[in-house]
């Protein structure tokens, strides 16, 4: 919104002004404006919430109040338009009173510096690891990379800042990582920030190749839960580093209106590729890494739905995973299943799916819900409309349908992921939201 | 006396004094370390520090809204429907109180997070005098 109005000012100099609810608003009035817009754009502000909301109510915040302000919301909507500019409105050029970067902060005591620590919002509120310099160089000796490498530059949470080699090694300390892990964290670190949205998303890594073994990995029983230390830290130091990196900190500019208890440690866990069913590539083979390759890849999503229980001869197990991705959004057509390796056996020797890409397929082809059902969700609606708006098949289709018509909204079964893990104790599978992107080769940054 | 090693001893936090917020409440232990042997402590800074903006001044006010061209654009924040609902029944507002102005309602093509060029493209070919953009929540 504040871009914006800020494009049509520079572009047309007119005047632009922002309605929204009070919560973006100050978004926009403060951190917004200071470190990513720069241009002190006028608001009005409604009620929250706004969307979601029957017909009359969006209607009577027209002549209702102005959020901000406490004036008929209309009057404050004329007077954004027409005051004069203030002084501080006509400023331009370079902002002073940049911050500089401190390589050292102020020695103080263990407590002292935890509580700084935490103040900052630099930690995710449990144990760390202070990052002596001896600590972070040991951590600098896991690879051939510049302390001083900008590994990435962010300026999409306002505020632009890069991400060095040092600072990844500073949050990996913190994680409790160790040497052997900060390449596959550096790699990691590349995907950082982690998803952060009001929709209160979370993320999802999976680890392939040999670097499982090494590194001692779980992707045996328990591989989703805090049996493991490289599990639990290399998952710990992504959520470390997105913090820091995307500055993100509570009701500033972290936004999950809910949030996300998955952000503790992103869903780490590696694939048990020694157990895929013949002709059932990992994953990152899939994404055309050999299988000898290092890889971890990383996805966002929200939710997953379980089995709860094994799977049944009475209803073919990919029945009940069907009927159950009904209920996921098919945002991107988006879906990560993880299953028990006897799952992949089932489906496989009963079933006859002889690759993940066949059953992927299936899933694409007989997963169905309703467009009401489709259009009712406010991640669809944000990102499918536009599509829909401007023409994109199925989209425009879809959109035109009545209520009740079945679509099949899981259109790329590419995007459709299938990833085996557990100890084989029981026939459980997890369907979950998550889209996972191509993976990212560990080696590139030892 | 070393002045941090005072600082410690008087319960002052040294972080404090620096500019760092305010950890003084706590009474310093006397934690060894290996690195410093005063129970303080030296670590890297993870923190990033933000960079600000670059300032832009707003556009010049309108004198009155009597006769202007008015864009309202729907960034489609969760869906077009509520901004669109909103945006309909501002019009109308308007059009009570000001007969000559004009007002266009566009939702854009990108969502709440593109810019949308042909939007922009026709507010100047409309000659368009001012913008209402949202809305969001």
């Amino acid at each position: 919104m504040s871009r914006w109005a800020k494009q049509i000012q520079m572009q047309l100099r007119i005047p632009a002004i922002g309605v929204s609810s009070a919560n973006v608003v100050h978004y926009g009035l403060d951190y917004d404006f200071k470190y990513s817009n720069g241009m002190p754009v006028r608001y009005v502000a409604v009620p929250f919430p706004f969307t979601g909301q029957p017909k009359a109510v969006d209607v009577g915040y027209v002549t209702g109040k102005d959020v901000l302000s406490g004036q008929p919301l209309m009057t404050a909507v004329i007077k954004a338009l027409t005051d004069p500019l203030t002084a501080e409105e006509k400023i331009s050029g370079a902002p002073e009173g940049q911050a500089s970067d401190t390589r050292l902060l102020p020695s103080d005591t263990d407590e002292n510096l935890r509580r700084l620590f935490e103040d900052k919002g630099w930690t995710d509120y449990n144990w760390v690891k202070l990052p002596t310099e001896k600590l972070v160089t040991e951590m600098l000796n896991g690879t051939s990379r510049k302390p001083g490498e900008v590994i990435k530059s962010i300026d999409i949470t306002g505020g632009s800042r890069q991400l060095t080699v040092e600072k990844v090694a500073i949050a990996a300390v913190m994680a409790g990582a160790s040497p052997d892990h900060f390449p596959l964290i550096l790699a990691l670190a590349t995907q950082a920030p982690f998803g952060n949205s009001t929709s209160s998303m979370a993320n999802m890594i999976v680890i392939n190749g040999p670097i499982r073994k090494r590194l001692n990995f779980n992707c045996g029983t328990n591989a989703l839960g805090p049996y493991n230390r490289s599990n639990a830290v290399v998952g710990r130091a992504f959520t470390i580093v997105s913090k820091i990196v995307g500055d993100l900190r509570n009701n500033v500019n972290a936004w999950e209106s809910l949030g996300s208890n998955l952000q503790y440690n992103n869903l780490c866990f590696a694939e048990n590729e020694e157990n895929l069913p013949e002709g059932w590539d990992p994953l990152h083979v899939q994404m055309g890494f050999k299988p000898n390759d290092d890889v971890v890849s990383v996805g966002i999503g929200w939710t997953s739905v379980s089995s709860v229980g094994g799977s049944q001869s009475l209803y073919p197990t990919h029945f009940l995973i069907r009927d159950y991705m009904r209920s996921l959004s098919a945002s991107g057509s988006a879906a990560t299943i993880l299953m028990d390796p006897t799952v992949a056996a089932l489906l496989k020797d009963t079933h006859g799916f002889k690759t993940k890409a066949q059953l992927a397929e299936w899933f694409s082809q007989n997963v169905e819900k309703t467009a009401g059902s489709y259009w009712g969700n406010g991640v669809i609606q944000s990102t499918a409309v536009p599509f829909a708006l401007q023409g994109l098949e199925p989209y425009a289709s879809w959109k035109k349908l009545p209520d009740d018509t079945l679509i099949k909204p899981f259109t790329n079964p590419g995007a459709i992921r299938v990833v085996v893990t557990g100890g084989k104790v029981q026939t459980t599978w997890f369907v979950t939201d998550f889209g996972l992107r191509r993976g990212l080769k560990v080696d590139d940054w030892a | 006396m070393e002045r941090r090693k005072m600082l410690t001893m008087l319960g002052l936090s040294p972080a404090l004094v620096a500019g760092y917020p305010a950890y003084a409440r706590t009474a310093v232990k006397a934690v060894p370390d290996s690195s410093s042997g005063d129970g303080l402590i030296t670590v890297l800074n993870p923190g990033i520090p933000n960079k600000l903006a670059t300032r832009y001044p707003l556009a010049p006010p309108l004198d009155n809204l009597e006769d202007k061209t008015i864009y309202m654009i729907n960034l489609s924040w969760e869906g077009p429907d509520a901004g669109n609902y909103f945006y309909g029944a501002m019009r109308e507002w308007l059009a009570q109180r000001y007969p000559g102005i004009k007002t266009s309602l566009k939702v854009t093509a990108d969502g709440m997070f593109g810019l949308d060029p042909a939007i922009l493209k026709e507010m100047t070919a409309n000659k368009a005098d001012g913008a209402i953009v949202g809305v969001a929540g």
